[in-house]
């Protein structure tokens, strides 16, 4: 059984780094990232069950640990050797249960919610942030009986999806998919549940502008979450940007008002807002900004989008950037972080999802949104483990080559039967 | 023949197509069907803007307008920027080339001393070497600002001939015998605007080394203008290049200038050419004698006449008497003379 | 030489290839023999001398007016409106028209002893001219004499406080103009009409209006019905203009109206090969094209265009009447079509158009792919009387390079207009119900068409239901040479070559069909019969 595993070497870290100049993902060869035998990892516990992967995403946040452009932020809250992937949809061979309690049969497919918190590290009592649902927001997550790993994918004890040997999950992580969900439909639940916790907490209200920077999986994922979710209690318009024709084909299918090129879309935002323009920014600008890029260049963009007093959600990772922040302290802009997922609507929310059944968790209504919105056609191409250079180079390149989302196809690893 | 042509060519109409429209009838701005192959097998005037374009047949073609001959338009020759370049090339190509082919040797050119221009220069004509002598023998405020009566038959008959004379010598087209009212306004409003002329009365180059009758062209002009005739003598450019000649050589020439004749009140065109015509026939005296036995001849009305005696062609020739001894004959009979011919 | 007429030619194979006007560029191109090719009559006989034209029309006006020195009176309240930059085109050598007349006009108002004169270009929607252009329109002494007093406005449609609401007309129009022209005791119009469809009751009508008034005849539907609006007759866009104009007349507004037309002598020498027939080219056209193509071909698009808005027109004026509006206007319509017409026979099932770099709303500046639609379908489709030149369903071919590119100044509103609205629909009257009024309100594009040199938010829309018509009578337009991304983003078709958009053109049209090509600028008017 062989598994992509990523070990601590500073040398590999460093040509890998180098490597990634000539593009996101051409370092994989060179790099930290070594294709291995490897076994099933122990179960740690008894609440935990063995979830075999069938397809597993390449996420932006993978690439950048490739690609040694992470953040060190996240030095700590990781332990190494882990085998990455954490958009995971798998097939549970011996049941288990799952985040409800609901018992699952053997042969369950099921998607997992990566965060590593309180329970799958047996703390108890839970901290404040888990007992509220909102795991994400766990300060746990380098203590209690795993080894540090913000989530499964960073964790040297749960393995990872790239694996052919399987990963091990809590049950609170555990997610059954419907029988109609395609494998597809399955592994693009972990980046929606992301965008609808980001569209969910960015405070959109009725008659609201909302531009959309970005049109990889995350930001097509959150036309979907605002489109299905939100519009139908606070009718909003959205203007996207996207760069490549299929992101625009895609995001106008996915329901937003106005899709343009890139360089169009201040011009959009400002005849959706009829504002002034001033020093190049907007007076009057959209009143949320997701922005599902994290670059200097979007956030910089971003901030000249939006009205005083108005939010700009990063969804999209971040790491060191350089912006003036002038014009956020001037007009006071919300500019805020939105990571994971959790329980949708807990008590402060002030979205208009709390018109939504209380409790829901993120991933809860991003299967449904899937399954509304068919998502499961953003994921494009599909590799086997061995070619995993490739499969991470076009990834890197994902939008140019005309792709969204690219995974790894676990489903022909041979002798295994579904 | 290139291979666009012949795809063309292979696509020419069907004879079906042609019949058909010659049945229509149609002409002038009406509509026509365009043929299917219409597009693809036109080659046509395919150097157009290259070349010149060719004429529509569907448009009718209106009368030639003149442009040629008499009607040749000269004015931008008198241009400052084309004065300029002629008086470049007249100064340096044209002037020494004449002084080194013919040698010129002046005599009298303290007639022109105190006269104001413009003038009428009225000469014997042997030879094409003839204008670029008298231009760049003339002074030098005279020079740059003269034009030259030419044949409008024989320098003005192709465009190019045209275009290259009128820049290189000023020159203007002139009928050779009867001089029309065109031309001859258009000589006198150059003479009225300051512009000296150079005129052969003769109307062309002498065929065996006489003169011809002088016509009435340099005369009319300076009665109607009232500005002097400057007699002009030349000896010997026939030896430079004769008449039907196409070789040149080097030779001596003598270029002699004469008094003014002033028009008198009673002159017509007809009798002041015959004045202008004797004192060319005087200077031709003093060319081959002198200036005081020249005058006495004239004096008795005993000038030699520049037309020579009225015999047969042989003793006309014999007349003229033998050609001046030329450096070349010495050097080597072929060596200076151009085209220069192969040796074997 | 008296000038010749109009022309119609048959194209044979000895004829030489056309020339084909590309943006700043241009092409020869072979046409399918049995084509026709329309060309100008030549520039007629300009005015001796103007100055004593102008002086004699002021002092013999037409129609139930009189001479302009008895309107004049001491303490009287005097405006003069003058034409903006649209006109006319390309921009003429100096003297302009609009110099000449408004001083003459002027000088007798001084004479007459009148203090309170204020002179207004009459924008309407379009943009605010800058001071060059001012100086050249009406001369440094007029410039120097008003615009340092602030007597020298240009008409702001946005300005509630200086527009007047006269009433609607019959059909509801709302009838709204300047101020200072609606409360001045004479008006007097300074116009030159280029082409058939300006002047009349459209230069106050349309020239001091606003929005709420424009929106009545500036639409989809009164553009359709307009055929053509160069033809005055059966332009429901002049109906509406002259209910207007009657209008502000019955409100006790008195106009006085100089009109003036111009001779097509349209490019100066260097470039007179432009308006010359090909096969009467002379060695200096050739080389002259040879030489500007070859230069044009390897300069730079920005360079190029700066080349030619640099170009004035040589044309001179050809009459001036003045005196009642539609009196002065029907004789200047006959002079307009004296200088302009061809008469035609027959429609075609192709018609071709070269465009070039210039129409009335981009006088120094980008013709952006919203333009060069306007060219062709609004302008030259319409150049017409009787019937368009081409047929119904018949195929429109133009060549234009057609670069996705604006102005940012001039033209802001057109830059979102095609970015968001085509993008959406070219349906004009999908375009006029969902767009319009928020382009038209939008505060940003009144701030620069105010304060700035833009036009209004709303007039790439006019822009857009000019070509109303032809889309509506069209069967495909094609453009040859085009940016593929803009041409289809215009809706229209793409062609590398003409003859690929010949080709293109048969499965619309059939296989034998009918050519013509309209040999313009110069400006012709086609009498189809």
């Amino acid at each position: 059984m062989k598994a992509l595993i990523l070990e601590r070497n500073l040398p590999r870290f460093a040509a890998s780094r180098v490597a990634s100049i000539f593009g996101s993902g051409r370092g994989a060869g060179l790099g930290p990232l070594q294709l291995l035998d490897a076994e099933t990892p122990e179960l740690p516990g008894d609440e935990w069950h063995t979830l075999t992967p069938l397809l597993s995403g390449i996420c932006g946040s993978d690439l950048a640990t490739i690609d040694g452009r992470t953040s060190r932020y996240f030095e700590d809250l990781v332990s190494f050797p882990f085998v990455p992937g954490h958009e995971v949809v798998g097939v549970l061979a011996d049941g288990g249960t799952d985040h409800a309690g609901r018992v699952l049969a053997p042969g369950t497919r099921a998607v997992i919610e990566p965060v590593l918190g309180c329970a799958p590290r047996h703390i108890a009592p839970l901290c404040p942030s888990c007992s509220q649902g909102a795991t994400g927001l766990c300060g746990n997550t380098a203590f209690g009986a795993l080894e540090p790993g913000l989530q499964t994918g960073y964790c040297a004890d749960t393995g990872g999806g790239w694996s052919e040997a399987g990963l091990v999950a809590h049950a609170s992580q555990l997610h059954a998919i419907p029988e109609t969900f395609s494998d597809e439909d399955g592994v693009i639940v972990e980046p929606v549940a992301c965008a609808t916790h980001a569209v969910l907490s960015a405070g959109i209200r009725a008659g609201d502008v909302v531009a959309v920077v970005g049109a990889g999986t995350l930001g097509l994922a959150s036309i979907a979450a605002i489109t299905t979710l939100i519009r139908p209690v606070a009718p909003c318009t959205i203007v996207a940007g996207a760069k490549h024709p299929h992101q625009r084909q895609l995001a106008d299918d996915l329901g937003a008002d106005h899709v343009v090129a890139p360089d169009q879309l201040a011009r959009a935002v400002r005849r959706q807002a009829a504002s002034l323009v001033l020093g190049g920014r907007l007076t009057a600008g959209a009143d949320v900004v997701i922005d599902c890029v994290g670059s200097a260049a979007s956030i910089t963009e971003a901030l000249g989008l939006v009205r005083p007093r108005g939010t700009v959600v990063l969804v999209g990772m971040p790491g060191v950037v350089s912006v003036d922040l002038a014009p956020l302290w001037h007009r006071e802009v919300r500019l805020v972080g939105a990571y994971a997922y959790g329980a949708e609507n807990a008590p402060g929310h002030d979205s208009p999802a709390s018109a939504l059944s209380p409790e829901r968790r993120s991933f809860e209504l991003a299967i449904d949104l899937v399954a509304q919105a068919g998502l499961g056609r953003l994921v494009s191409a599909r590799y086997p483990l061995e070619r995993y250079e490739e499969a991470l180079v076009h990834a890197g390149a994902a939008g140019r080559r005309g792709a969204v989302k690219v995974a790894f196809d676990l489903t022909t690893v041979k002798g295994r039967t579904r | 023949m290139n291979s666009r042509r012949d795809s063309s060519r292979s696509l020419l109409p069907t004879r079906e197509v042609r019949a058909d429209a010659a049945l229509g009838g149609r002409v002038g701005s009406t509509l026509r069907r365009l043929r299917p192959s219409a597009l693809a097998s036109r080659a046509g005037s395919a150097h157009f803007p290259l070349a010149a374009p060719t004429w529509p047949g569907t448009v009718p073609r209106p009368a030639p307008t003149p442009e040629l001959g008499v009607h040749y338009d000269t004015a931008w020759s008198r241009r400052y920027p084309v004065r300029l370049a002629r008086a470049i090339v007249l100064d340096n190509v044209t002037r020494p080339v004449a002084k080194v082919l013919a040698q010129p040797r002046l005599r009298g050119e303290d007639a022109l001393v105190g006269l104001d221009t413009p003038l009428i220069f009225a000469a014997n004509h042997a030879s094409h070497i003839d204008t670029p002598l008298i231009l760049s023998s003339l002074p030098q405020h005279i020079r740059h600002k003269t034009v030259v009566a030419a044949a409008a038959d024989y320098f003005f008959d192709r465009r190019w001939k045209a275009d290259v004379f009128t820049f290189l010598l000023g020159a203007i087209p002139m009928e050779r015998t009867k001089v029309n009212r065109k031309s001859a306004q258009a000589a006198a409003d150059l003479i009225a605007d300051g512009w000296n002329l150079v005129i052969f009365p003769e109307g062309g180059r002498t065929p065996d080394g006489w003169g011809q009758p002088f016509r009435g062209g340099a005369a009319y002009l300076s009665i109607r203008t009232g500005r002097p005739v400057v007699p002009i003598h030349l000896d010997g450019t026939r030896h430079v290049l004769a008449k039907g000649s196409s070789t040149i050589r080097r030779s001596r020439t003598t270029l002699t200038y004469g008094l003014p004749v002033w028009p008198s009140k009673d002159d017509d065109a007809r009798s002041m050419a015959a004045r202008i015509e004797a004192a060319v026939a005087a200077l031709a005296e003093e060319a081959t004698t002198d200036w005081w036995t020249a005058r006495k001849a004239a004096a008795r009305g005993e000038s030699a006449a520049l037309q020579g005696p009225d015999a047969v062609a042989w003793r006309r020739s014999w007349a003229l008497g033998p050609a001046p001894e030329r450096q070349e004959d010495i050097a080597g009979p072929e060596e200076n003379s151009w085209p220069r011919k192969t040796r074997r | 030489m008296s000038a010749r007429p109009g022309f119609v030619l048959e194209v044979d194979r000895s004829t030489p290839p056309t020339l084909f006007w590309r943006g700043e560029r241009f092409t020869l191109e072979k046409l399918p023999e049995g084509s026709r090719v329309i060309y100008a009559p030549e520039p007629h006989e300009p005015l001796d001398d103007p100055l004593a034209a102008i002086r004699h029309a002021l002092a013999n006006p037409l129609g139930d007016s009189e001479p302009l020195s008895a309107l004049l009176f001491p303490g009287m309240k005097l405006t003069i409106a003058f034409d903006d930059i649209s006109l006319p085109l390309p921009p003429m050598e100096r003297p302009d028209i609009r110099q000449m007349v408004i001083e003459q006009v002027l000088d007798l108002a001084a004479e007459a002893g009148v203090d309170d004169v204020e002179l207004v270009v009459a924008l309407a929607l379009h943009r605010r001219m800058t001071e060059p252009e001012l100086r050249h329109a009406i001369g440094d002494r007029v410039y120097d004499a008003f615009a340092p007093n602030g007597l020298l406005t240009q008409h702001d449609a946005e300005d509630r406080d200086n527009l007047l609401h006269l009433g609607q007309t019959d059909e509801g129009e709302d009838v709204e103009i300047n101020k200072r022209a609606a409360t001045s005791d004479l008006l007097v119009y300074v116009n030159i009409n280029l082409v058939a469809m300006d002047g009349g009751h459209k230069s106050v009508a349309t020239g001091l209006s606003s929005y709420k008034s424009l929106r009545h005849h500036h639409n989809p539907e009164t553009m359709r019905k307009s055929k053509s609006f160069m033809d005055q007759h059966r332009s429901e866009l002049h109906s509406a203009n002259w209910r207007m104009g009657r209008l502000i007349r019955d409100a006790g507004i008195k106009v006085f109206q100089i009109e003036t037309t111009l001779n097509t002598d349209t490019f100066p020498d260097a470039f007179s090969y432009l308006q010359k027939r090909e096969w009467e080219w002379k060695a200096k056209d050739r080389i002259g094209f040879l030489g500007a193509k070859a230069a044009l071909d390897r300069m730079p698009a920005r360079y190029a265009r700066r080349l030619f808005h640099s170009v004035k027109a040589p044309h001179r004026m050809t009459s001036v009447q003045a005196g009642e509006v539609e009196a002065v206007h029907k004789v200047t319509t006959e002079n307009v079509w004296a200088q302009q017409g061809v008469v035609v026979e027959g429609q075609t099932d192709i018609l071709t158009l070269g465009l070039p770099y210039i129409s009335p709303y981009n006088v120094n500046s980008i013709l952006n792919p919203i333009l060069v639609a306007c060219l062709g379908l609004g302008y030259f489709f319409n150049l017409y009387r009787n019937k368009p030149l081409v047929r119904e369903g018949g195929v429109l071919i133009m060549t234009h390079p057609t670069p996705w590119e604006f102005n940012p100044v001039h033209h802001p509103s057109y830059i979102d207009f095609f970015e968001q609205v085509l993008s959406e629909t070219t349906d004009p009257s999908e375009v006029a119900s969902r767009f319009e009024e928020g382009f038209a309100t939008d505060p940003w594009y009144i701030h620069l068409y105010r304060t700035g040199h833009a036009y209004h938010g709303v007039h790439p829309f006019y822009m857009w239901y000019w070509c109303a018509h032809a889309l509506q009578h069209l069967g495909a337009v094609i453009i040859v040479g085009g940016d593929p991304k803009s041409v289809h983003r215009l809706g229209f078709r793409s062609a590398t070559t003409l003859a690929d958009a010949l080709e293109m053109a048969r499965d619309v049209v059939g296989s034998s069909p009918t050519l013509t090509h309209l040999h313009a600028p110069p400006i012709l008017m086609a009498d189809v019969q």
